[in-house]
């Protein structure tokens, strides 16, 4: 039963948050903190167990398909353990970033925030995937519009109306779903779709990866990602960046492969994500002035990637498209994370503000360059082992379909190439306009950018820490059966 | 294993059409946040209409022996409690948002709240 506590945990936490602050309001801020690591402790502690076989969890004493079930597995739980790690680091840099009153908002939402994507990695059941991810979406749109400031507003509401039609669409497709199989258990879903009627099942599958796809920001789904990513506080585009779009990924994949066994739709994901990736370097290629707007398309690039190495519906495929996961997500919260301070040093979000700082403060400076040469795929980083893994896996299937995309996909990276090396021009070779060095970022920040720069490079050198876990994470989503068997027959 | 009247389907969908429709024609916020509740309200009916079945009532326990034969499928009713709930913190923090936009730019025309590219 400690699996439930990754929920509880954070939820009780949020909710506490208010009342401590009435007490003490310093003491609140380090609530996230606290949570996240004990999340991290106990997610750590049973990942040998679930190695082995997951743990499945019915709630309420209801038995069988009947309960809300926690489905603990290797996939579920690894990314629980990125979600923790990610939230830990940015719940200790939110402590000194967030100056905006009321500041126990911000960390209440971002604990919220975390609930859910957990909850949404965890759960068994169909609509409580929904649940938590409503409460994933409405953190998300509130803590986009925290500062109050006029592009936050905007790209709020802007999100907020794209979120809601994408949630209104996965419980249409929810309540066809339901009305097929009389179930909302994944599992016994799963095992029910065979005798389905084909045609009511195409319309639940597509509504429910439109849905999730608005989330995972799969073209032509993606126009919020921009503008929320950029015009919300460093540290919360630090959380849709590295968790928030990873979940939706997430779901669209476990819908995919779990619930609808759907090989038809494989490439067709692929393709998706191969223009994903296009348009999204495009864009960021395009991007002049702001570093967080540019940082923005790339993430809806990598997002591309990932979803066209779901696409490879393969053992390895599957493995690469988890690896990258991990590997965008170091890297771009380590991204955007250092930029939030810089943003605030130079005062100004414009790429020609930053001319130089890299020699000016030479230890971000250097965090910086490792997450960039990772995100582009040059070795020894994480980046350039989960690239080569999916190029790997996609040439494996011997079909000329996945060689062309990948042509593709090596196209994009060489787009991605040109604009982060002008990033790393800027800050590194061109002339500063002003003399003096600039402060070095402090501890709250620097410290979890060292972490995710160490892992990134720990991971590029010694991909095994963690290849056993995706390999664990990958079979379990490509083997349905195995997950119906280990769910169904738990019970 | 649903009986319900097919008119009860056709609302349902016509109110998410009409809904949809609303958010993607109108150009004033609070317009497209009644858009939203509609779409909401429709699937909230569609929900319900799915665990309809013919001739039986609302799964309310009033007495210890209630006949569980006589009514419908109680699943849909306690989904959509859920979905009016997240619904109602939907509208609220898009209504919030809305008064702020209007804070910022005096006006809820979307094509005038353009300082973010589209």
């Amino acid at each position: 039963m400690v699996a439930t506590l990754l929920i509880a945990l954070p939820f009780l936490g949020a909710f506490l948050i208010p009342l401590v602050a009435l007490a003490s309001k310093k003491l609140s801020h380090y609530i996230p903190a606290v949570v996240m690591l004990t999340n991290l402790g106990i997610a750590l502690s049973l990942l040998p167990q679930v190695m082995n076989a997951p743990i499945v969890i019915s709630l309420s004493g209801w038995s069988a398909p009947i309960a809300i079930n926690f489905v603990v597995g290797p996939l579920g739980l690894g990314l629980a353990i990125l979600i923790s790690f990610i939230g830990f680091l940015v719940s200790v840099y939110g402590i000194s970033y967030i100056h905006e009153e009321p500041k126990e908002k911000y960390h209440m939402l971002v604990l919220t925030l975390l609930t859910g994507a957990t909850g949404m990695v965890l759960t068994g059941d169909i609509f409580n995937l929904f649940v938590f991810f409503e409460i994933l979406s409405l953190s998300s749109y509130a803590l986009t519009g925290y500062n109050r400031d006029r592009g936050g507003t905007e790209a709020a509401i802007k999100y907020l109306i794209q979120g809601s039609i994408g949630s209104s669409f996965i419980l249409i497709g929810i309540a066809l779903l339901y009305g097929m199989t009389g179930t909302l258990n994944m599992a016994d879903i799963a095992a029910h779709v065979a005798g389905a009627d084909p045609t009511l099942l195409f319309m639940a599958m597509s509504l429910l990866i439109v849905g999730f796809g608005v989330e995972a920001a799969i073209f032509p789904l993606n126009a919020w990602l921009p503008d929320a990513h950029s015009s919300a506080p460093s540290s919360v585009s630090a959380i849709l960046s590295g968790i928030a779009i990873e979940t939706g990924a997430y779901a669209v994949a476990r819908i995919v492969y779990t619930v609808f066994d759907g090989h038809g739709i494989m490439l067709v994901l692929s393709i998706l994500g191969v223009i994903t990736l296009l348009i999204g370097e495009m864009s960021a290629f395009r991007q002049k002035d702001d570093i967080k707007r540019l940082l923005a398309y790339s993430s809806v690039g990598q997002m591309g990637l990932i979803m066209l190495a779901f696409g490879i519906a393969s053992d390895a495929g599957v493995f690469a498209a988890l690896f990258q996961l991990v590997s965008h997500t170091l890297a771009k919260a380590l991204l955007f994370l250092a930029s939030g301070y810089i943003i605030y040093r130079v005062g100004s979000k414009k790429l020609s503000a930053l001319a130089g700082l890299g020699r000016k403060m030479p230890f971000t400076g250097a965090m910086i360059a490792v997450a960039v040469l990772s995100l582009v795929g040059v070795p020894p980083f994480a980046g350039f082992m989960s690239k080569f893994s999916i190029v790997r896996a996609a040439l494996a299937q011997h079909s000329a379909s996945y060689t062309g995309l990948i042509v593709l996909v090596l196209v994009a990276t060489v787009i991605e190439v040109g604009y982060f090396m002008k990033l790393l021009q800027i800050l590194f070779f061109t002339e500063a306009e002003t003399e003096g060095r600039v402060k070095e970022l402090p501890l709250s920040a620097l410290i979890p950018i060292t972490i995710l720069a160490a892992l990134i490079i720990a991971i590029g050198v010694y991909p095994h820490m963690i290849s056993t876990v995706l390999q664990h994470a990958a079979s379990g989503l490509v083997q349905r059966s195995a997950y119906i068997q280990s769910v169904l027959g738990a019970l | 294993m649903t009986t319900g009247n097919p008119m009860m389907y056709v609302g349902a969908v016509g109110l998410i059409m009409i809904g949809l429709f609303t958010v993607l024609s109108k150009r004033n916020l609070i317009k497209i946040i009644v858009g939203l509740t509609l779409l909401d309200t429709g699937v909230n009916l569609l929900l319900v209409a799915i665990g309809y079945i013919h001739n039986r009532t609302a799964p309310i326990l009033t007495q210890a022996h209630a006949d569980p034969s006589k009514m419908v499928d109680p699943v849909p009713q306690a989904l959509v409690l859920t979905a009016i709930v997240i619904g109602l913190g939907v509208t609220a923090l898009a209504l919030a948002l809305a008064i702020r936009v209007y804070g910022h730019y005096k006006t809820l025309d979307t094509r005038k709240i353009r300082g973010l590219k589209w």
